[in-house]
């Protein structure tokens, strides 16, 4: 039993045992919530059977040379540029965002796979020799590679999924060892951007801080002053961008900011979430039971707010065994990216890891009324495929690196 | 470098630590702590969004006449989760339902789950909704809603134009999340091809509900409501006037017309007979109704005027001449010697005398039928095949409406499909005359005909021209224009002869000579094995300045010249009267025309008044 005693020291059954308790929570979420929609009541056979594409594909990928993933780079990343503008042209609209192809039995969603083609273009961009990070030239090149498709995603529109870009660009730079005044330079612009939407006094508040920042950093005065100028121009470009915008283009990216200013959509489904998940209690009003669920005051309720389903029928019991089981996942993948020598791969482990942590932070921040309401899946509970099966490639991806960690050393 | 790592770790552990006790905090003061109060939201005191049907837009003629509006009319539902089955004879003698209705609907709709309302009774009463409301409180579970249904305001029916509704079922859901079970949904017509102009958007209205789900309020006063936007209100092409007048003319025959305006392409009078009453489909249809129907031999709800096709007969030589000439086949001043019949082969085709050498002018006017055979080899079938495409035979015309034919002209290729590589070129002969295996519908024969009246070019035939935005402002749709690229020349050659047609001395349609307006055209007669000849005719006027193109075909009805072509002249005189083209004449003037003629301009006459 040499092979068995090998394959189970590499294999991390903690973090594959904490993924399966997680799936069997989402199927009993999904089903509770499908059962009495006629029009999605197979939504559970579909999600048991795109479970059962994935799991073949983690361990095809876990059983791969964990050199192939580096070969993967170049076609990866233009595979999913094109799918990413195919989308755009040939798209299907569902829910407002024309963001899935139409395959007849299952819709694919190209912005799930091309998360992985660009984190690993990035890794492997970051892990060319001599890279230095304070130079202007070598970010900006690094956030061309990683925001191009960002923008693309920003057509569709899809803003959660923008989000978790942002996230992974910048837990990258930070892995790698990006100094404050760098993190400062990434980080600067967009804040001020998204400042520059609640109003003038805003905008100036940002400047003041950026002002500050560049006073305490002390650079030259070229630098600083065109800093500044970059700083200034990203406010007045969103400015212009958000003047040039339909009303409707213009509703919808506030709706983001006030979910209040639309009741329909994002207010009223906050309101309910809450409702349904505070109404659970310390154990639930058991499976199947939910009023909240079962009379469906919250629409779409398996996919982006499937967690409420888990606290109102589980209760708070079942809620903090799930977000313990996140948190057993997350610090396990923390550890496989620490004890991994190689950087490209220790870069990629971080990044798979960024981009669970901030579905997770966004997901769960929702449905509980800390972050406004923005569409994007709790990765292994919520309903489909797509999201199901990038979330298994990416945990093949982890599997294999720490299966190989020990070669490499 | 791994000193530095591991504080990066350190500080990626951090933050998800953070985010674990953040959100796990969250969970206990909302599970735990905040338990009751949102405990208490949820038994007594949801809100629940309740879905605001839009008014779907209504129908305007030409003349901003209203055709289709909006009627509302009540209709009771069940909620099966709190209503009380007990109560079913009550409720059935109340809304006189025949016995075991409501068990039988309410099986039916079991799969839907307990909370999804059931429609039980449609257009009820306003003395049987009086009492309801009274006794609400003995009828838990049942409510009723106002629902739209269409009105037809219109002095003709347009049955295949206008369309009607049809409920919703599971697999128009699965096709449009738009719709939930139960919504209107265009079935056929214009009410089909405009469904999503139409049907406007939906509003939400918030309400606060108790713990057995009976409304106690309007969440925060409704301020908060999103009112629905009603649909389009669409304008079409069509003439009251024309439409009515094609309408009696066909009454009783089975057959089509329409009426194009040149310039536009839009639809000026369309009608396909038999039709059907579309009242009848705005309730529930009666069933004897809805089987008479089905068992018509005619088949009513069959659209003749674009999904029928027929041979064109001698109405096709419009094109045939047309196309000789652009090809260069023959010009103005060429001529054909007809002896008074045709062989090829060993078989022998008949002319309706011996018209001896012919011009391109003479045989149009006398509908030679030797010019036609003979030219058509000249031509070769492959030409014409691509020359009648120009013209949207063969191919699709693009009409707003969603079922159409495209008819068939045969190429070298189809024929060597259907007969082999040694196919029998004297099928050719009867291509020349529109007989064999030609066929177009009587749509795209009007189209042809107001392409040659407008020299050579119109916008794609439409139905609806537009909308009347919220300020009632016409707002017009965009067509695509049709550009045959015919030269003016050869198209006035063709219209020369269409105006002998009708005012020549040996005109085929001479009887249709009016002293009001100049007309041109061309007739047809196709022999039919099944029963007596089909008869059409095309054409338009005034000759100088066309306002209309016709295309009218009976059905088993005799010659083109009989029947068709004064039927033509009727709905041609009707339109340009009530546009003012032409002045009504006293109506001692026209003693030649029967009764209906003069219904019809009193029909017309009224309805400028109304204007």
């Amino acid at each position: 039993m040499k092979l068995g005693g090998k394959l189970s020291s590499k294999f991390d059954f903690i973090l594959f045992g904490a993924v399966l308790i997680l799936l069997v929570f989402g199927l009993l979420a999904i089903y509770s919530s499908t059962q009495n929609v006629t029009q999605v009541r197979n939504n559970f056979e579909k999600q048991i059977f795109a479970l059962g594409l994935s799991l073949v594909l983690f361990f095809i990928i876990y059983g791969l040379p964990t050199t192939l993933i580096r070969t993967m780079v170049p076609w990866g990343y233009g595979v999913s540029i094109t799918l990413l503008i195919a989308v755009l042209i040939f798209g299907k609209t569902i829910g407002g965002a024309k963001a899935w192809i139409d395959l007849g039995p299952l819709n694919l969603q190209p912005a799930e796979f091309s998360k992985i083609a660009t984190l690993l273009a990035l890794a492997s961009y970051l892990e060319l020799k001599g890279q230095d990070l304070d130079d202007i030239k070598v970010i900006g090149k690094y956030l061309l590679i990683g925001l191009f498709p960002v923008a693309l995603i920003m057509l569709e529109p899809d803003l959660g999924s923008s989000l978790v870009y942002f996230g992974m660009l910048l837990t990258l730079l930070f892995w790698r060892g990006i100094s404050s005044f760098g993190l400062f330079v990434v980080l600067a612009p967009p804040l001020v951007m998204i400042s520059s939407l609640f109003g003038i006094w805003y905008i100036l508040g940002a400047f003041v801080i950026v002002a500050a920042f560049l006073i305490v950093f002390k650079r030259n005065i070229f630098i600083t002053s065109s800093l500044l100028a970059i700083n200034f121009a990203s406010a007045f470009f969103v400015k212009y961008f958000f003047n040039i915008l339909s009303p409707h283009q213009k509703k919808r990216i506030l709706s983001f900011i006030d979910p209040n200013s639309d009741p329909l959509g994002a207010g009223y489904n906050a309101i309910q979430a809450q409702i349904a998940i505070g109404s659970g209690g310390m154990w639930g009003k058991g499976f199947m039971s939910g009023s909240q669920t079962q009379l469906q005051f919250i629409p779409e309720l398996w996919s982006d707010f499937i967690f409420c389903v888990i606290g109102e029928e589980f209760g708070f019991f079942g809620s903090i065994i799930v977000i313990s089981l996140f948190l057993v996942v997350f610090l396990r993948i923390l550890k496989i990216a620490g004890e991994t020598k190689n950087e490209f791969l220790s870069l990629v482990t971080v990044g798979i890891l960024s981009i669970f942590v901030i579905h997770f932070a966004i997901n769960i921040g929702m449905v509980v009324g800390i972050v406004p309401v923005i569409g994007i899946p709790l990765p292994f509970v919520s309903y489909g495929g797509s999201s199901l099966l990038s979330n298994f490639i990416m945990l093949g991806v982890v599997f294999n690196i720490a299966r190989s960690k020990q070669v490499i050393n | 470098m791994t000193q530095l790592s591991s504080v990066r770790k350190s500080v990626l552990a951090g933050i998800i630590l953070g985010l674990f006790l953040i959100y796990g905090l969250k969970l206990f003061s909302m599970q735990i702590v905040f338990n009751r109060k949102f405990e208490d939201k949820s038994t007594d005191n949801s809100i629940k969004a309740i879905e605001q049907m839009p008014l779907r837009g209504v129908f305007y003629d030409r003349n901003l006449k209203l055709l289709v509006q909006n009627v509302p009319s009540y209709t009771v539902r069940i909620t099966p989760s709190e209503y009380d089955t007990l109560t079913n004879p009550m409720l059935e003698a109340l809304l006189q339902l025949p016995k075991d209705t409501i068990s039988h609907i309410m099986q039916k709709h079991k799969k839907y789950g307990k909370y999804q309302p059931v429609k039980i009774k449609k257009g009820a009463s306003f003395e049987e909704i009086g009492w309801l409301e009274e006794n609400s409180e003995r009828f838990p579970g049942v409510d009723y809603i106002i629902e739209i249904k269409r009105g037809y305001t219109n002095t003709f029916s347009a049955a295949h134009v206008l369309g009607y509704l049809k409920e919703t079922n599971e697999n128009d859901l699965k096709k449009d999340s738009f719709y939930t079970l139960g919504d209107n949904l265009g079935m056929n017509g214009i009410e089909k091809s405009y469904e999503k102009e139409l049907r406007g958007e939906k509003g939400f209205n918030y309400i606060l509900v108790n713990a057995t789900r009976r409304k106690i309020g309007r969440y925060k006063d409704g301020t908060v409501d999103l009112a629905s936007i009603k649909g389009k209100d669409l304008v079409l092409s069509l003439d009251s006037g024309a439409q009515a007048t094609a309408e009696q003319v066909m009454h009783g025959r089975s057959g089509a017309i329409i009426a194009i305006e040149p310039s536009s392409g839009e639809i000026l009078a369309f009608t396909s007979a038999p039709d059907y009453d579309l009242s009848k489909f705005s309730d529930i249809t009666p069933k004897e109704y809805m089987r008479d129907l089905i068992s018509n031999p005619l088949k009513p709800q069959f659209n003749r005027a674009t999904q029928s096709t027929h041979s064109p007969g001698s109405t096709f030589k419009v094109l045939v001449a047309l196309c000789g000439l652009e090809v260069g086949a023959i010009n103005e001043n060429s001529t054909i010697y007809c002896p008074g019949s045709y062989t090829y082969g060993n078989r022998t085709f008949k002319c309706h005398g011996s018209h001896g050498a012919t011009t391109v002018y003479r045989a149009l006017e006398g509908s030679c039928n030797v010019f036609f055979y003979k030219l058509i080899f000249e031509i070769g079938v492959d030409r014409l095949n691509e020359f009648a495409k120009k013209f949207k035979i063969g191919t699709k015309t693009g009409i707003d409406l969603l079922e159409e034919s495209k008819g068939l002209i045969p190429s070298s290729a189809y024929y060597e499909k259907v007969y082999g590589n040694n196919w029998p070129r004297g099928i050719l002969v009867s291509v020349g005359i529109g007989q064999g295996e030609v066929s177009m519908s009587p749509l795209q024969l009007a189209f042809m005909t107001a392409l040659v009246a407008n020299n050579g070019k119109s916008f794609t035939p439409h139905l609806v021209k537009g909308y009347l935005d919220e300020k009632r402002k016409f707002v017009p749709y965009k067509f695509d224009e049709v550009i045959t690229g015919v030269s003016d020349r050869n198209i006035r050659i063709i219209k020369k002869g269409m105006w002998l047609v009708v005012n020549g001395g040996g005109g085929t349609a001479k009887n249709i000579r009016s002293s009001e307006v100049v007309i041109a055209g061309k007739t047809g007669t196709v022999q039919n094995v099944h029963g007596r000849n089909h008869s059409l005719f095309v054409g338009f006027a005034p000759y100088d300045n066309p306002k209309i193109a016709i295309a009218v075909l009976f059905e088993n009805a005799g010659y083109g010249s009989e029947v068709a072509a004064p039927v033509a002249e009727e709905v041609i005189l009707a339109y340009l009267r009530s546009t003012g083209d032409i002045k009504p004449k006293p109506k001692e003037d026209k003693p030649k025309k029967d009764k209906k003629t003069n219904d019809t301009l009193d029909l017309i006459t009224a309805i400028e008044e109304n204007r």
